[in-house]
């Protein structure tokens, strides 16, 4: 049935006429896709565009609404998909996390699943090594089956997931999907697994592959279909000749004239900002991997803050507001000043100093609760009356939080566990920013959201400093600092901080290198 | 349940709302009241159930009376059950402490002779320390809340019986007996406690600000000590809040009782908790609330009852709470996946 030729035979995997509601949302509309075999595929769109929807209906995890066709190689599948069914036909999953244990051997970890029994049900361990190394070397990924996963590296172990993705496929068939599987991976890894991929592509087997990342699309996808709000916008367009602003725009529709944020600030303006008092006034901060910084925002001044990761600039925003203890340090705001040593969340929030944490699931929202209560919860305390919160103003903020922002869907009573990523993160800026702090720090606000949140927040971020905050932004994207920052400075391990006199992104991450490598000097 | 971790999952996102809106809004409408009220329509549907099956005996006011002037001693203690539950605490003591009061207060009161209100105030007095030895060992050095309570319960049972030379106690006095007794509206004086307790709770978790700052600790303990709130207070707060309300509950017992047989008390801690976890499927689905548990309460107690007119007695009451908390925690764990709305 397989036929490796690519385009003649039937197509890998056919999607058609996918529709799926959940209650009254329709969150895939008429949804066609098509894998052909020796291809890899992308499936690209921003977050609550649909993409982990239809994974989930191929992977059977949700049932897809009636009238949807699949084909396997030609065959029918039965829906909703049965997963042993869809295992059988071949296809296979390499998930967000790998899904590997790090106390188990390659080979262990490639055959979990699928291990090859004795006939009196024992694992057969000769049998499980063979066909680990099979899989490997048919791969030509260089592991050897007993060695363990724990130490291995970000692309080693991404090559084992994908081995134990490929371990049942009959070379030159089958599909494997890659759920945002890269992720963690960056530069020479990210080029080890596409050049993987690119392989396994070559002998005739496909790869259906969702990711956040454009330029990784264009790069190892063949064909690229894209989803906007449950509808494709863009059928399987060929990657050559696609550039990711072409991408772009079909991903976000009319917002794409907002995806470069706009300078607020003239250049040049770093004296006047001198000349005005100081809104935060920071002296001697030290703590846990951090070294002794100082540094002055004026306000409506957006400073950002860089390094090398692991440098110990990262705990620069939980040490600042009393996340976490410092052991010395000493922050001044026209609302108070607070020794960082003996210093609480509460005595930083009295000076007002709020923070945007990195991790909004574990530190920044609760998820079970509504948006609305999670707007509201900064300003309980002033507002509320000790035995009476009315419940105007908490809807008023935030239905105003969910205008300005543009948080989708709009309605504030929902759950924040129902929302996408960069959906959640505005709740999670709207929450500080109608606590009319002094000064806002943020740790890497656009992590992990989609390029219409993310030049959402950064506007929002912008449009904060316009009315006075001073804003802190802790951040390694060197394109958000850019198109966002008065100054920047940079963090090194011996020298402190230091002003940035970048003028692109590709500057900036030079000097961040150029910092981490000098020895002497010290803070400003 | 308003528990804080495995959230990671994203629920798809409605973005847009198809169809016409006017039909969509009713169906929207009855969904979001069937999430919430769903639990009535199962109380009312059993009520006619047992009205058909058994009229003569079912239909009767003191029926009503009996389902709903009995309880109070148990929604006391499923409320003191709560306060722990909201701030995402666990306690299994709570039963202790309040066969802790109600062993005190008759032996005080009964045994000795001591005035009844004195009585009552040294055991709130002794529950409150109760309540203070598990926030020392859970909030202060960080043990177990499960194994800190499962111990101190059977510390607690086991002062009672002390107290108590493992005998029934009792206190027959009139006047303290009409405190919880007295007949206002056909129901006694403990039925509208209990209403007013469970009311007055409501109101502080969603009225007040440190009702708010107590269920965002509940929803997520890390957030909201990011937010200012001082976590650790609010945990130890709840702990001895829990042992006054139990306290209560066991003044409530001897008052309408009379008497108390200090083994007893952990007789009582299945039915109050699964009132507590029924009561996440009504009013507000997937959290611990209390107008929920009020009806819970009295859910259980129609069940059990209408059981009892049949015939059936004895063993069915065990059976049904035991079976009750199961269904109550599974239709609570599948209310909280369908609700899209809070």
């Amino acid at each position: 049935m397989a036929d490796p030729a690519p385009a003649a035979g039937p197509a890998r995997l056919s999607v058609r006429a996918l529709t799926k509601t959940f209650g009254s949302a329709r969150v895939l509309t008429d949804v066609e896709l098509t894998v052909r075999p020796g291809e890899v595929h992308g499936l690209a769109g921003q977050n609550g565009s649909g993409k982990s929807t239809v994974i989930k209906i191929v992977t059977g995890l949700y049932t897809p609404d009636p009238g949807a066709e699949f084909e396997v190689d030609g065959q029918p599948l039965r829906l909703p998909v049965r997963w042993p069914e869809a295992h059988a036909a071949g296809i296979s999953v390499v998930h967000q996390d790998l899904g590997l244990l790090d106390q188990l051997t390659v080979a262990e970890n490639i055959c979990i699943g699928g291990y090859p029994t004795t006939r009196l049900g024992r694992i057969d361990r000769h049998r499980r090594d063979e066909l680990a190394a099979r899989t490997l070397d048919r791969l030509g990924v260089p592991l050897a089956p007993g060695q363990l996963v724990g130490p291995l590296t970000a692309a080693q172990r991404a090559e084992v997931a994908i081995a134990r993705a490929m371990r049942d496929h009959t070379p030159g068939s089958g599909l494997i999907i890659l759920d945002e599987s890269t992720r963690a991976l960056s530069g020479a890894d990210l080029d080890h697994v596409h050049q993987l991929l690119r392989r396994i592509a070559a002998d005739g087997s496909s790869a259906l592959m969702v990711s956040h990342s454009l330029p990784e699309l264009i790069a190892v996808a063949d064909r690229i279909t894209v989803l906007r709000d449950g509808r494709v916008v863009g059928a399987g367009l060929p990657t050559a000749g696609l550039s990711e602003q072409d991408l772009a725009r079909r991903m976000l529709g009319s917002t794409v004239e907002a995806v470069t944020p706009r300078e607020e600030q003239p250049a040049g303006s770093d004296a006047p900002e001198r000349a005005r008092p100081a809104a935060v006034t920071v002296t001697g901060l030290t703590g846990p991997g951090l070294t002794e910084v100082s540094f002055s925002l004026a306000p409506g001044e957006i400073l950002g803050v860089t390094g090398l990761p692991g440098s110990g600039y990262e705990q620069l925003p939980y040490l600042l507001t009393g996340a976490q203890p410092a052991t010395g340090g000493q922050l001044v705001t026209r609302d108070g000043k607070v020794a960082l040593a003996r210093g609480s969340v509460a005595a930083c929030l009295r000076a007002g100093v709020v923070l945007v944490p990195e991790r909004r699931d574990r530190d920044g929202l609760a998820f079970e609760l509504s948006v609305r209560d999670n707007i509201s919860l900064p300003k309980l305390n002033r507002l509320g009356h000790p035995w009476f919160v009315a419940r105007r103003w908490q809807q008023d903020d935030a239905d105003a939080a969910v205008r300005t922002l543009g948080i989708r869907p709009s309605t504030p009573s929902i759950l924040v566990k129902q929302l996408s990523g960069g959906n959640q993160q505005k709740v999670l800026l709207a929450k500080w920013l109608n606590a009319g702090p002094a000064l806002m720090v943020l740790h890497e606000p656009t992590q992990a959201v989609d390029i219409g949140a993310r030049t959402d927040i950064l506007h929002a971020l912008q449009r904060a400093a316009d009315t006075g905050v001073a804003v802190l932004l802790v951040s390694s994207e060197p394109e958000d600092l850019m198109a966002t920052c008065d100054r920047i400075l940079v963090y090194g391990h011996q020298v402190g901080l230091r002003p940035a006199r970048a003028t692109t992104p590709e500057q900036l991450i030079e000097e961040i290198y150029a910092t981490n490598e000098a020895t002497a000097g010290s803070g400003i | 349940m308003t528990m804080s971790d495995q959230t990671r999952q994203q629920a798809p996102v409605p973005e847009t709302r198809a169809g016409t809106p006017g039909r969509e809004l009713i169906r929207d409408r009855m969904q979001w009241l069937g999430s919430r009220y769903a639990l009535l329509a199962v109380w009312l549907l059993m009520a006619v159930i047992y009205g058909f099956v058994t009229p003569h005996n079912f239909l009767r006011i003191s029926t009503a009376q009996a389902i709903f002037g009995s309880q109070s001693p148990l929604l006391f203690l499923s409320i003191s059950a709560l306060c722990t539950f909201v701030v995402g605490e666990f306690d299994l003591s709570f039963a202790g402490v309040m066969g802790l009061a109600a062993t005190i207060i008759p032996v005080l009161a009964g045994l000795h002779h001591m005035n009844i209100a004195l009585a009552c105030l040294i055991a709130l007095v002794c529950c409150i320390g109760a309540g203070a030895v598990n926030a020392f060992f859970i909030v202060k050095l960080g043990v177990s809340s499960l194994i800190v309570t499962l111990g101190t319960a059977s510390l607690y049972l086991g002062i009672a019986e002390l107290l108590s030379n493992q005998n029934t106690v009792s206190l027959t006095n009139q006047h303290f007996a009409q405190v919880a007794l007295h007949n206002l509206f056909g129901l006694p004086l403990s039925f509208w406690y209990g209403v007013v307790l469970s009311a007055g709770f409501a109101y502080l978790l969603k009225w007040t600000p440190i009702g708010r700052h107590i269920v965002f600790v509940g929803a997520n303990r890390e957030v909201a000590r990011l937010a200012g709130i001082n976590v650790n207070r609010v945990r130890a707060g709840s702990y001895i809040a829990a042992s006054i309300v139990a306290a209560l509950a066991g003044i409530m017992l001897i008052a309408t009782v009379g008497g108390f047989d200090p083994t007893a008390s952990p007789s009582y801690l299945l039915p109050a908790l699964a009132a507590v976890f029924l009561g996440t499927a009504v009013v507000m689905p997937g959290q611990f609330n209390p107008l929920g548990t009020l009806i819970g309460i009295y859910f259980l107690e129609t069940g059990i009852i209408g059981l009892q007119l049949l015939g059936y007695s004895g063993w069915v009451q065990d059976a049904f709470y035991g079976a009750g908390l199961v269904a109550a925690v599974t239709v609570a764990h599948l209310v909280r996946n369908r609700t899209r709305v809070a």
